[in-house]
């Protein structure tokens, strides 16, 4: 079984094509614009190199985020159509869990936060289970200081990791009992999509392919501001 | 230091490159079954059309996210992003049902690029070099602008070329000089408001509802268009446009009349000063530049009295007129597809790694 997973959902974008037996071969970059001018020409040089063809994909993968709203976009609209041409299955899997599944081998309590700009962060809490971690909370967005009184109600040994978490260190610093991740694990990556999409398409857990959404966690500003006028 | 061309040269490079191109346009093939899907998604409609040959439209499926932006009296750039992302993939497979294809016989996919919402014109870039690139077929970026000139091509492939090109919609209007496929020049454009802006705000004003245009025009059919005389910014010899003062006018007449303003009257007046400074311009940029041929396209050119109107004076001033019928008016693929076909005939192919221009320029 082939997998094309695609996740632009940060600002390190990513594609990677795996199966059972492991990823055959990815291509990330950091440093791209949100529009994804990066994300077809890598997946035709990924095939180019791997003497893969879209005829040989079982299956496509794409990050739903939360994350950036151009980056979300563009990725599900690739992954989306390429599905829907090679009448495919695809899966959506959110950035928070596959930050998570970079910690799968701390027995600590696992957050994973990402930056959703606006002096706000992403997050969710995790713990280790066998071959990989589980969601024990909701996906949450909040100011660093929601995220700390989240922490300090946990009263947990902590793992945070994420774009997030380094960029609000200071603030999160207050909190008891936490350990930071390495920069090196502060993006959700297209490997990890394609691994834990794998099991997932065994189980037959896909989606129809105009069924999956970006998962934005907000309003758009226009329908918050209607609301506090028709409010106030 | 680099040699200058002295005048007579000149004239004998463009020659050879006029001569080039057209020798290029004669032997380019064409299947005639050449089928290319084209796709828009530039602001709040989300539109795929398959066209054969370039012209034949086998299927041109809109869907708009207008009801939406309702509320908001204007189109609010999030939403109409959100909405594009699940819009078109729908979309793509009903103008293939439509069309009795499936994706594996298009030859071409041609995508508007810019100008618009750059939330918007992101989904419908992905989705076309998702599908160049899964096809194996050329990807032909299109301008909006120049989409909405080709709407007048698809249903009259022989429409003469020069022609003077007047594009009024919601975001635009633009006087534009036609030399050939590809070639343009600005003549005129807004200073302030885009004539279908106009309209979405004094409709908005006068509790008329979102989008203006139809709104007016529907409002305008029981009123008396001489029953106000609202000021025309002609702006003397120039060909732009200026519509803020007309809104503000509408505007302090109707404060001023207060609860005895007929509003019939005032949307007709108000209609009739819009479609009295496009016609004289366009009218007058024509006869100027001694160009025999107008080409009205863009949402506006749905307005019936702007049609009639215009029709009325371009045949007092011998000069012939066309324009789309209404499906091709709007935002619509249709015209993209059409605008793609004959850039991919020119030998025009865009690279999978293009950005998406929210202000792209037409010349
Ligand atoms: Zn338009």
């Amino acid at each position: 079984m082939l997998v094309l997973g695609i996740e632009t959902s940060t600002p390190q974008a990513s594609v990677a094509i795996g199966s059972e037996q492991g990823v055959v071969g990815s291509c990330l970059i950091s440093r791209g614009t949100t529009s994804g001018e990066f994300v077809l020409p890598a997946i035709q040089f990924l095939m180019n190199q791997t003497e893969i063809s879209y005829r040989n994909l079982s299956a496509v993968a794409v990050g739903v985020g939360p994350g950036l709203f151009t980056g979300m976009r563009v990725g599900l609209a690739t992954g989306k159509t390429l599905a829907q041409a090679l009448s495919v299955p695809i899966v959506g899997i959110a950035s928070l869990d596959l930050l998570a599944y970079e910690a799968r081998y701390s027995s600590k309590s696992i957050c994973p936060v990402l930056d959703a700009k606006r002096k706000e962060v992403f997050f969710g809490f995790y713990r280790q289970v066998p071959g990989g971690v589980t969601r024990t909370s909701e996906f949450m967005i909040g100011s660093p200081s929601r995220l700390v009184a989240e922490l300090t109600g946990r009263a947990e040994d902590t793992l945070l990791l994420g774009s997030g978490a380094l960029l609000y260190r200071k603030e999160l610093e207050a909190s008891e009992g936490i350990e930071f991740g390495s920069i090196a694990n502060s993006f959700p990556r297209a490997t990890s999509l394609v691994e834990l999409a794998i099991p997932r398409l065994m189980r037959e857990e896909y989606s129809r392919v105009f069924d999956i959404e970006p998962l934005y966690m907000r309003r758009s500003d226009a329908q918050l501001n209607w609301e506090r006028t028709k409010r106030g | 230091m680099g040699a200058r061309l002295m005048e007579a040269e000149v004239t004998e490079v463009v020659e050879a490159y006029t001569e080039a191109l057209a020798e290029q346009r004669r032997t380019a093939s064409d299947p005639g079954g050449l089928l290319t899907l084209g796709i828009e998604t530039s602001c709040d409609e989300t539109s795929v059309a398959v066209l054969r040959g370039g012209h034949e439209v086998l299927a041109n499926v809109i869907t708009s996210s207008a009801d939406l932006h309702n509320q908001y009296g204007g189109v609010v750039p999030e939403i109409a992003s959100r909405e594009q992302v699940q819009a078109i993939n729908p979309a793509l497979a009903e103008a293939l049902t439509r069309a009795d294809l499936t994706f594996w016989d298009i030859s071409v996919v041609a995508v508007t690029v810019g100008p618009g919402l750059v939330g918007s014109l992101v989904v419908g870039v992905a989705a076309a070099k998702a599908l160049a690139s899964v096809l194996e077929v050329p990807l032909v970026s299109v301008n909006h602008l120049e989409g909405h000139l080709y709407s007048n091509l698809i249903e009259n492939p022989e429409a003469g070329i020069p022609a003077m090109g007047l594009i009024v919609s919601g975001g635009h209007s633009l006087l534009v000089k036609i030399f050939d496929h590809g070639i343009y020049e600005i003549v005129g454009q807004t200073l302030d408001d885009a004539a279908g802006e106009a309209f979405d705000k004094v409709a908005r004003y006068l509790g008329l509802g979102f989008p203006g245009g139809p709104a007016i025009e529907k409002a305008s059919r029981d009123g008396d268009p001489a029953a106000v005389a609202f000021p025309r910014a002609l702006l003397g010899d120039s060909y732009d446009f200026s519509f803020s003062g007309l809104k503000t006018a509408v505007m302090n007449y109707v404060r001023k009349q207060g609860d005895s303003a007929n509003i019939a009257d005032v949307a007709a007046s108000f209609q009739e000063a819009v479609v009295d400074v496009l016609v004289r311009k366009t009218v007058r940029a024509a006869v100027d530049n001694a160009i025999p041929t107008v080409m009205l396209s863009g949402g506006v050119a749905a307005n019936t009295r702007l049609r009639d109107e215009l029709s009325r004076a371009c045949h007092e001033a011998e000069l012939t007129l066309y324009y789309p019928s209404m499906q091709f008016c709007t935002d619509n693929a249709a015209m993209v597809a059409c605008c793609g076909y004959h850039r991919y005939r020119r030998g025009i192919r865009t690279a999978l790694d293009v950005r998406p221009d929210p202000n792209l320029p037409l010349a």
